[in-house]
Protein backbone atom coordinates (compact mmCIF):
# COMPACT_ATOMS: atom_id res chain seq x y z
CA UNK A 1 0.00 0.00 0.00
CA UNK A 2 0.98 3.49 -0.64
CA UNK A 3 2.16 6.00 2.10
CA UNK A 4 -1.06 7.41 2.08
CA UNK A 5 -4.83 6.44 2.30
CA UNK A 6 -6.08 5.76 -1.52
CA UNK A 7 -8.12 8.50 -0.54
CA UNK A 8 -5.99 11.35 -0.35
CA UNK A 9 -4.38 10.00 -3.94
CA UNK A 10 -7.94 9.76 -5.39
CA UNK A 11 -7.89 14.04 -4.44
CA UNK A 12 -5.14 14.69 -6.75
CA UNK A 13 -6.95 13.05 -9.57
CA UNK A 14 -7.73 15.74 -12.70
CA UNK A 15 -5.02 18.09 -10.98
CA UNK A 16 -2.48 18.84 -13.45
CA UNK A 17 1.86 19.91 -13.12
CA UNK A 18 4.28 21.27 -15.77
CA UNK A 19 6.43 18.50 -15.89
CA UNK A 20 8.85 19.11 -18.92
CA UNK A 21 10.26 21.92 -20.79
CA UNK A 22 12.35 22.79 -23.42
CA UNK A 23 12.61 19.31 -24.93
CA UNK A 24 14.27 20.70 -27.87
CA UNK A 25 13.91 17.65 -30.69
CA UNK A 26 18.09 17.36 -32.10
CA UNK A 27 18.59 15.44 -35.17
CA UNK A 28 21.42 13.38 -33.51
CA UNK A 29 19.32 12.20 -30.23
CA UNK A 30 16.49 11.06 -32.73
CA UNK A 31 19.40 8.84 -34.33
CA UNK A 32 21.33 7.92 -31.47
CA UNK A 33 17.44 6.81 -29.99
CA UNK A 34 16.55 4.80 -33.46
CA UNK A 35 19.94 2.83 -33.04
CA UNK A 36 19.18 2.12 -28.93
CA UNK A 37 15.97 0.55 -30.48
CA UNK A 38 17.55 -1.36 -33.12
CA UNK A 39 15.33 0.36 -36.17
CA UNK A 40 17.29 1.29 -39.14
CA UNK A 41 14.38 3.59 -40.40
CA UNK A 42 16.27 5.93 -42.61
CA UNK A 43 13.67 8.33 -41.88
CA UNK A 44 15.36 8.27 -37.93
CA UNK A 45 18.81 8.80 -39.15
CA UNK A 46 19.93 12.58 -38.93
CA UNK A 47 23.37 12.00 -40.40
CA UNK A 48 21.41 10.01 -44.48
CA UNK A 49 18.91 13.28 -44.71
CA UNK A 50 19.04 16.72 -45.60
CA UNK A 51 15.51 17.28 -44.56
CA UNK A 52 14.17 17.17 -40.46
CA UNK A 53 13.98 13.56 -39.71
CA UNK A 54 10.75 12.71 -37.67
CA UNK A 55 11.55 10.66 -34.18
CA UNK A 56 9.90 6.88 -33.30
CA UNK A 57 6.93 6.89 -32.02
CA UNK A 58 8.24 5.97 -27.99
CA UNK A 59 10.99 9.08 -28.62
CA UNK A 60 8.96 11.36 -25.72
CA UNK A 61 11.03 8.83 -23.11
CA UNK A 62 13.83 10.89 -23.54
CA UNK A 63 11.87 13.56 -21.30
CA UNK A 64 12.84 11.83 -18.12
CA UNK A 65 16.74 13.37 -19.06
CA UNK A 66 17.54 16.08 -16.15
CA UNK A 67 17.24 18.56 -18.23
CA UNK A 68 13.99 18.75 -19.44
CA UNK A 69 12.21 18.22 -16.12
CA UNK A 70 10.72 21.18 -14.36
CA UNK A 71 11.80 21.62 -10.97
CA UNK A 72 8.38 20.19 -8.99
CA UNK A 73 8.65 16.90 -12.19
CA UNK A 74 10.40 14.55 -9.86
CA UNK A 75 9.79 10.42 -9.08
CA UNK A 76 5.71 11.47 -8.97
CA UNK A 77 5.70 13.64 -11.81
CA UNK A 78 5.08 16.73 -8.61
CA UNK A 79 2.03 14.29 -7.46
CA UNK A 80 1.98 12.80 -3.40
CA UNK A 81 1.04 9.67 -4.05
CA UNK A 82 4.15 7.81 -1.96
CA UNK A 83 4.11 4.73 -4.15
CA UNK A 84 7.57 2.69 -2.85
CA UNK A 85 10.13 2.60 -5.66
CA UNK A 86 11.40 -0.57 -4.58
CA UNK A 87 7.78 -2.15 -5.27
CA UNK A 88 6.74 -0.24 -8.51
CA UNK A 89 6.59 -1.22 -11.99
CA UNK A 90 5.40 0.17 -15.10
CA UNK A 91 2.66 -1.81 -16.46
CA UNK A 92 1.21 -0.25 -19.52
CA UNK A 93 2.22 3.10 -22.08
CA UNK A 94 -0.13 4.40 -24.37
CA UNK A 95 -0.06 7.22 -26.69
CA UNK A 96 -2.22 9.47 -28.92
CA UNK A 97 -0.60 11.37 -31.77
CA UNK A 98 -1.95 14.83 -33.48
CA UNK A 99 1.16 14.09 -35.66
CA UNK A 100 4.76 12.63 -35.28
CA UNK A 101 7.64 14.33 -33.23
CA UNK A 102 9.81 15.73 -35.62
CA UNK A 103 13.24 17.30 -35.38
CA UNK A 104 13.07 21.48 -34.53
CA UNK A 105 10.30 20.91 -32.24
CA UNK A 106 10.17 22.43 -28.71
CA UNK A 107 8.00 20.40 -26.47
CA UNK A 108 6.31 21.31 -23.11
CA UNK A 109 4.76 18.81 -21.24
CA UNK A 110 1.89 18.81 -18.33
CA UNK A 111 0.96 16.10 -16.67
CA UNK A 112 -2.49 15.37 -15.39
CA UNK A 113 -2.95 12.36 -13.01
CA UNK A 114 -5.73 10.87 -15.13
CA UNK A 115 -6.81 7.81 -12.39
CA UNK A 116 -6.02 5.83 -9.58
CA UNK A 117 -7.48 2.91 -8.22
CA UNK A 118 -6.76 -0.10 -6.45
CA UNK A 119 -6.80 -4.11 -7.12
CA UNK A 120 -6.12 -7.38 -4.86
CA UNK A 121 -3.37 -9.12 -6.38
CA UNK A 122 -2.07 -13.00 -6.51
CA UNK A 123 0.94 -13.30 -4.71
CA UNK A 124 1.48 -9.29 -5.29
CA UNK A 125 -0.97 -8.44 -2.24
CA UNK A 126 -2.82 -5.19 -2.83
CA UNK A 127 -1.65 -3.52 -6.53
CA UNK A 128 -2.09 -0.10 -6.83
CA UNK A 129 -2.70 1.97 -9.86
CA UNK A 130 -1.57 5.41 -10.95
CA UNK A 131 -2.18 6.67 -14.24
CA UNK A 132 0.06 9.72 -15.42
CA UNK A 133 -0.88 11.50 -18.86
CA UNK A 134 1.56 13.77 -20.18
CA UNK A 135 -0.01 16.03 -23.14
CA UNK A 136 3.32 17.29 -25.12
CA UNK A 137 2.61 20.66 -27.20
CA UNK A 138 4.58 22.59 -29.70
CA UNK A 139 6.31 25.93 -29.44
CA UNK A 140 2.94 27.00 -31.10
CA UNK A 141 0.69 25.68 -28.14
CA UNK A 142 -0.31 23.04 -30.60
CA UNK A 143 -1.02 20.02 -29.41
CA UNK A 144 1.25 16.72 -30.63
CA UNK A 145 1.22 13.54 -28.35
CA UNK A 146 -0.29 12.28 -25.42
CA UNK A 147 1.57 9.81 -23.86
CA UNK A 148 -0.82 8.24 -20.71
CA UNK A 149 2.39 6.03 -18.07
CA UNK A 150 0.49 3.17 -15.86
CA UNK A 151 2.56 2.87 -12.58
CA UNK A 152 1.91 -0.09 -10.13
CA UNK A 153 2.76 -0.47 -6.67
CA UNK A 154 3.05 -3.95 -6.35
CA UNK A 155 2.92 -5.72 -2.60
CA UNK A 156 6.03 -7.23 -3.12
CA UNK A 157 9.99 -5.48 -3.93
CA UNK A 158 10.68 -5.69 -8.22
CA UNK A 159 13.31 -3.53 -8.61
CA UNK A 160 11.73 -0.25 -9.51
CA UNK A 161 10.63 2.07 -12.33
CA UNK A 162 13.14 4.74 -13.25
CA UNK A 163 12.78 8.30 -11.64
CA UNK A 164 12.00 10.66 -14.03
CA UNK B 1 3.31 -10.87 -51.18
CA UNK B 2 2.70 -7.17 -49.56
CA UNK B 3 5.07 -4.47 -49.45
CA UNK B 4 5.84 -1.84 -46.64
CA UNK B 5 4.64 0.47 -46.03
CA UNK B 6 0.67 -0.89 -46.91
CA UNK B 7 -1.22 1.12 -49.02
CA UNK B 8 -5.08 1.52 -48.14
CA UNK B 9 -7.03 -0.31 -50.18
CA UNK B 10 -5.11 -3.57 -49.90
CA UNK B 11 -5.61 -3.82 -46.21
CA UNK B 12 -7.78 -6.76 -44.72
CA UNK B 13 -8.14 -7.88 -41.70
CA UNK B 14 -6.07 -11.08 -40.39
CA UNK B 15 -3.08 -9.63 -42.57
CA UNK B 16 -0.13 -9.57 -40.51
CA UNK B 17 2.81 -6.86 -40.45
CA UNK B 18 6.59 -7.20 -41.28
CA UNK B 19 7.46 -9.14 -38.34
CA UNK B 20 10.45 -7.87 -36.15
CA UNK B 21 13.45 -9.82 -35.02
CA UNK B 22 15.99 -8.22 -32.89
CA UNK B 23 18.13 -11.17 -32.29
CA UNK B 24 20.52 -12.07 -28.55
CA UNK B 25 19.66 -9.36 -26.62
CA UNK B 26 23.05 -8.38 -24.38
CA UNK B 27 23.98 -6.43 -21.69
CA UNK B 28 25.10 -4.21 -23.86
CA UNK B 29 21.63 -3.18 -25.66
CA UNK B 30 20.48 -2.59 -22.00
CA UNK B 31 23.06 -0.05 -21.24
CA UNK B 32 22.85 2.01 -25.27
CA UNK B 33 18.72 1.72 -24.39
CA UNK B 34 19.65 3.78 -21.06
CA UNK B 35 21.72 6.15 -22.66
CA UNK B 36 19.66 7.10 -25.55
CA UNK B 37 16.39 7.29 -23.51
CA UNK B 38 17.09 8.44 -19.74
CA UNK B 39 16.06 5.32 -18.41
CA UNK B 40 18.82 4.74 -15.52
CA UNK B 41 16.67 2.22 -13.04
CA UNK B 42 20.07 0.22 -11.84
CA UNK B 43 17.64 -2.82 -12.42
CA UNK B 44 18.71 -2.83 -16.27
CA UNK B 45 22.53 -2.48 -15.82
CA UNK B 46 23.36 -3.06 -12.40
CA UNK B 47 24.04 -7.16 -11.84
CA UNK B 48 24.42 -6.69 -7.39
CA UNK B 49 21.83 -4.74 -7.83
CA UNK B 50 19.57 -7.04 -9.71
CA UNK B 51 20.54 -10.25 -7.89
CA UNK B 52 19.77 -8.52 -4.43
CA UNK B 53 16.38 -7.84 -5.82
CA UNK B 54 15.81 -11.34 -6.07
CA UNK B 55 16.49 -11.76 -10.03
CA UNK B 56 18.75 -13.99 -12.11
CA UNK B 57 20.16 -11.16 -13.77
CA UNK B 58 19.72 -7.90 -15.43
CA UNK B 59 16.76 -7.43 -17.90
CA UNK B 60 15.94 -5.09 -20.13
CA UNK B 61 13.69 -1.96 -19.96
CA UNK B 62 9.95 -2.46 -21.23
CA UNK B 63 10.52 0.74 -23.09
CA UNK B 64 13.23 -0.99 -25.33
CA UNK B 65 10.70 -3.72 -26.39
CA UNK B 66 8.40 -1.42 -26.60
CA UNK B 67 10.90 0.46 -29.24
CA UNK B 68 10.95 -2.94 -31.38
CA UNK B 69 7.34 -3.21 -31.33
CA UNK B 70 7.07 1.19 -32.60
CA UNK B 71 8.86 -0.49 -35.45
CA UNK B 72 6.69 -2.71 -36.44
CA UNK B 73 3.74 -0.31 -36.53
CA UNK B 74 5.83 2.52 -38.08
CA UNK B 75 7.62 0.24 -40.94
CA UNK B 76 3.79 -1.41 -41.38
CA UNK B 77 1.89 1.81 -41.81
CA UNK B 78 4.30 5.15 -42.02
CA UNK B 79 5.03 6.88 -38.62
CA UNK B 80 2.85 9.84 -40.24
CA UNK B 81 -0.28 7.80 -40.12
CA UNK B 82 0.00 6.18 -37.37
CA UNK B 83 -2.48 7.68 -34.57
CA UNK B 84 -3.04 5.31 -31.42
CA UNK B 85 0.40 3.10 -30.27
CA UNK B 86 -0.35 1.16 -27.08
CA UNK B 87 1.93 -0.81 -24.84
CA UNK B 88 1.40 -3.63 -21.86
CA UNK B 89 4.43 -5.21 -20.21
CA UNK B 90 3.87 -8.50 -18.96
CA UNK B 91 7.36 -10.45 -18.34
CA UNK B 92 10.60 -9.58 -18.59
CA UNK B 93 13.15 -9.68 -21.43
CA UNK B 94 17.05 -11.15 -19.93
CA UNK B 95 20.35 -11.10 -21.54
CA UNK B 96 20.92 -14.02 -24.65
CA UNK B 97 16.79 -13.52 -25.53
CA UNK B 98 15.75 -13.15 -29.12
CA UNK B 99 12.55 -10.94 -29.43
CA UNK B 100 10.39 -11.38 -32.28
CA UNK B 101 7.41 -8.99 -32.59
CA UNK B 102 4.34 -10.06 -34.75
CA UNK B 103 0.96 -7.84 -35.34
CA UNK B 104 -2.40 -8.69 -37.22
CA UNK B 105 -5.21 -6.42 -38.51
CA UNK B 106 -8.49 -6.98 -36.54
CA UNK B 107 -10.74 -4.36 -37.79
CA UNK B 108 -10.40 -1.93 -41.13
CA UNK B 109 -12.46 0.93 -41.47
CA UNK B 110 -13.51 2.91 -44.70
CA UNK B 111 -14.63 5.83 -44.43
CA UNK B 112 -15.23 8.80 -47.53
CA UNK B 113 -11.55 9.30 -47.82
CA UNK B 114 -9.39 7.51 -45.13
CA UNK B 115 -9.29 4.02 -43.80
CA UNK B 116 -9.07 3.61 -39.92
CA UNK B 117 -7.05 0.01 -39.90
CA UNK B 118 -7.30 -1.35 -36.30
CA UNK B 119 -4.12 -4.19 -35.04
CA UNK B 120 -3.10 -6.23 -32.21
CA UNK B 121 0.64 -7.53 -31.82
CA UNK B 122 2.91 -9.05 -29.29
CA UNK B 123 6.53 -9.33 -28.67
CA UNK B 124 7.69 -12.79 -27.66
CA UNK B 125 10.90 -14.48 -26.68
CA UNK B 126 12.46 -17.14 -28.20
CA UNK B 127 11.61 -19.66 -25.44
CA UNK B 128 7.73 -18.19 -26.66
CA UNK B 129 7.48 -16.30 -23.66
CA UNK B 130 5.09 -13.04 -24.20
CA UNK B 131 6.92 -10.26 -23.06
CA UNK B 132 4.69 -7.75 -24.46
CA UNK B 133 0.96 -7.08 -25.92
CA UNK B 134 -0.58 -4.19 -27.31
CA UNK B 135 -2.63 -2.44 -30.00
CA UNK B 136 -2.38 -0.12 -32.39
CA UNK B 137 -4.41 2.86 -34.82
CA UNK B 138 -3.37 3.60 -38.18
CA UNK B 139 -5.09 6.14 -40.90
CA UNK B 140 -4.43 5.92 -44.13
CA UNK B 141 -5.68 8.52 -47.05
CA UNK B 142 -7.50 6.71 -49.55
Amino acid sequence: MPRYPLADLEAQVGTSNVTVRNLRVEGGKVEEFARAIHDDNPEFRATERDEPVVAPLTFTRTSYFPQYRTATADWEFGFELGFDRDRSVHGEQAYEFERPVREGDVLTGVTTLAEVYQREGGEGGTMTFAVFETEFRDADGDLVVVVRNTRIETGRPVGGEAEP
Amino acid sequence: MSTFPVAAETVAVGDSGPAVVVEALSREDFVRYAGASGDFARIHYDEPFAEAAGYPSVFGQGMLTAGFASTLVTDWFGIEHVRRFRTRFSAQVWPGDTVRVTGEVTDVTPTDDHVVVDVTFEATTGDDVVVLTGSATADLPH
